[in-house]
């Protein structure tokens, strides 16, 4: 028996010595939460920002993992559906934070949806990342939300300032968006900064997201005859059809989209009254002015999505990215500690290096410091016709060097 | 005078889809006394199969578009009148007259056939190529050819539906259940049968309508629901499984719609039509063509 029993001691003492070092380097999953429109208006956008961070997490897989305080973790994502909206938003909020135990988030779209998930993450202590361009959003009260690209106030002051060089006859300016927190948020800046250069904004009308039919909201336009349309932040497809509505009617004048997002769906919605339209938050990842990283995601975007990456897409890349940096330098999985990491740390983003900024606007930096571009529709195709690059960032890379 | 003639235009173009799609409601409602959630869903099926079935047909068969569109439409109509023959099978039929059950059985239908779409086709919005870009000229508004021959067509098959109910044995059977089917059934009608035809006429009317919009609007699972609401205003004001007050609801609604999101905004007029609803079904239960029982 005596000798059984030292077998039996011997054999357990074996396989925990085999297992030891596996269980020393097991990697831990750290999971990633995303509150995306994956259906209706907007899913364009979701689904391309899903897909955006799934590859970032292979990538840093692939890679070794994010590491943190003697601690090897690799990446989840977990993506749920917020139908652009607050309600759905509330739901996808409680099963990230209550169901999955979620700490980091790095993409939200929609401000009604980022409030939801505000609204628990900040009594939890959990970290955001969201494209939102609802200002109410940041702020030194909310010190957990990052956003992940740019926004009206940087977005829209070089859009509106390129187009009135360019049409410097350009007096009136007329506004449509969605009836909800993002609309509403995104009307009050276009307005700001559209009066700024001197534009006499005539109308600015909402429709609800579920909205099909825009003929009396095109007839409204035409009525108040504007030199500039800005469907502000309508997604592209709505865009879209608002733009087909005006040219029926027979309006021709400048079309912009100051949250454009994605050409190719609203050409795709448009057809040939898509042309000649201004965007904001539009890059041509496929240009010799993209980096390598955005030119081979570009290509693999189009094979899965089905169109071209655009900057809301790659913004997911970009906050993961984010946080495997700031999560490396806090060398901690506290999204306290991550998060004031985050306001210091130059990470690699798909534009090059980038950092978070903005603290002069916002009053803490929360805002992601990326190259702004102006594009437009030429021919069906996305041209871009300015890219600047922010001073702050430009003044952060120096101190690194 | 071109802002009127525009604004006409646009209350005729919504107004043809609206009459199209409440028209099924109301039938089902005359034959069945049931309420159909669903039938929004059935709408948004038809259109989202033309939405996939054009791009592929003209792709594989080297087709000219009108002919994939045709070919889609047919495609998609029979599809469509399976699948309501099916929810009317294993569903409906076990809930005629039965206002309690038809309401929670439709929601669930609802709920199952937009999960199924959604899987099916995915909840990206989808766009059907133009088949005619061309645009005309009425008083000085304007409208594509597209959308006038939507309208021509919608009206082409409401007056064929109503020409069926008013003037064929099939009709008058329909109208006599719906006026009273124990009556109706004691004249040796089958009211199952009438009532399955009904339902099958009135799934097919949300076909239709979902094949006509297919082209001129982006296409989603979801469409279905904004078109719901408007179909039970238009049902309420016209009266419920009445034939002419829902063709006349069509109008007056599309006209509300028209009105109201040009001299106010979508939302208000919205609102405005809740409010007109309730105004009158405190004043006129009934509707406005409707029978008092």
């Amino acid at each position: 028996m005596k000798w059984q029993n030292s077998a039996l001691a011997a054999v357990l003492l074996a396989v925990g010595l085999a297992a030891a070092p596996q269980i020393g380097i097991a990697a831990e999953t750290l999971k990633l939460g995303l509150s995306l429109p994956l259906s209706g208006n907007g899913s364009t956008w979701g689904l391309g920002m899903k897909w955006a961070a799934e590859a970032a997490a292979k990538q840093i897989n692939s890679g070794g993992g994010i590491k943190a305080d003697g601690k090897i973790y690799t990446l989840e994502v977990l993506a749920y559906d917020n139908k652009y909206n607050t309600a759905d938003g509330t739901k996808v909020a409680q099963t990230l934070f209550s169901r999955d135990n979620v700490d980091f988030v790095v993409g939200v779209m929609g401000t009604g949806p980022t409030q939801a998930l505000q609204a628990i993450a900040e009594r939890r202590d959990k970290l955001i990342f969201t494209t939102a361009w609802g200002r109410n959003v940041k702020g030194p009260e909310h010190p957990l939300t990052f956003t992940q690209a740019h926004t009206s106030s940087e977005s829209m002051p070089e859009l509106f300032g390129y187009i009135k060089k360019e049409h410097p006859n350009a007096k009136t300016v007329a506004l449509i968006n969605p009836n909800d927190a993002t609309g509403k948020a995104v009307e009050a800046d276009a307005r700001a900064f559209w009066s700024k250069i001197g534009m006499n904004v005539v109308m600015s009308d909402f429709f609800e997201r579920d909205t099909t039919a825009f003929q009396s909201v095109a007839t409204k336009i035409v009525q108040a005859k504007p030199d500039i349309v800005d469907a502000s932040s309508g997604p592209p497809d709505i865009a879209g059809q608002i733009f087909k509505e005006l040219r029926t009617q027979g309006w021709k004048g400048i079309q912009v989209i100051a949250a454009g997002g994605s050409a190719a769906t609203l050409t795709k919605t448009a057809g040939e009254a898509a042309d000649g339209t201004y965007m904001g938050l539009v890059v041509d990842f496929a240009s010799p002015a993209a980096t390598e990283t955005q030119r081979r995601l570009n290509g693999e975007a189009e094979k899965v999505l089905g169109e071209p990456l655009n900057p809301v897409h790659v913004s997911t890349w970009d906050a993961t990215m984010a946080l495997k940096a700031g999560i490396e330098k806090a060398n901690s999985l506290d999204p306290k500690k991550v998060a004031d990491a985050l306001r210091t740390v130059v990470f690699e983003s798909s534009y090059g290096p980038a950092a978070f900024g903005g603290a002069e606007t916002y009053g803490i930096a929360e805002q992601i410091l990326v190259p702004v571009t102006v594009a437009a529709v030429r021919n069906g195709k996305i041209v871009e016709l300015a890219r600047v690059k922010p001073k702050e960032l430009e003044e952060r890379l120096k101190v690194k060097q | 005078m071109a802002l009127y003639a525009q604004l006409f235009l646009n209350t005729v173009q919504i107004g043809s889809v609206y009459m199209l799609f409440s028209l099924g409601l109301t039938i089902i409602f005359g034959v069945m006394r049931v309420v159909n959630f669903a039938h929004g869903e059935l709408f948004a099926a038809a259109a989202l199969l033309v939405a996939a079935l054009v791009p592929a047909a003209t792709a594989h068969l080297g087709v000219p578009i009108v002919i994939s569109y045709a070919l889609s439409i047919v495609a998609a109509m029979v599809a469509v009148s399976l699948l309501g023959a099916v929810l009317y099978q294993f569903g409906f039929r076990l809930y005629l007259r039965d206002m309690t059950g038809s309401f929670i059985l439709s929601l669930g239908f609802l709920l199952l056939l937009q999960g199924v779409l959604v899987e099916i086709f995915t909840g990206v919005p989808r766009v059907v190529p133009p088949i005619s870009e061309e645009t005309m000229v009425f008083l000085g508004g304007r409208v594509t050819v597209q959308r006038l021959v939507t309208c021509a067509a919608a009206l082409v098959l409401a007056t064929s539906v109503i020409g069926l109910i008013k003037y064929t044995n099939l009709g008058m059977a329909l109208r006599a259940v719906s006026e009273d089917y124990e009556a109706a059934m004691l004249q040796g009608i089958k009211y199952g049968r009438i009532a399955f035809v009904g339902f099958l006429v009135g799934v097919n009317l949300a076909a239709a309508a979902g094949c006509l919009i297919a082209p001129l609007f982006t296409v989603t699972p979801f469409m279905g629901a904004d078109y719901l609401v408007r179909a039970f205003i238009i049902v309420i004001i016209g009266g419920l499984g009445s034939i002419s007050g829902t063709v006349l609801a069509s109008f007056v609604v599309a006209l509300l719609d028209t009105l109201g999101g040009f001299y106010f905004d979508p939302t208000t007029t919205t609102i405005a039509m809740f409010a007109l609803v309730m105004l009158l079904l405190v004043l006129r239960p009934q509707g406005l063509m409707g029978r008092s029982d």
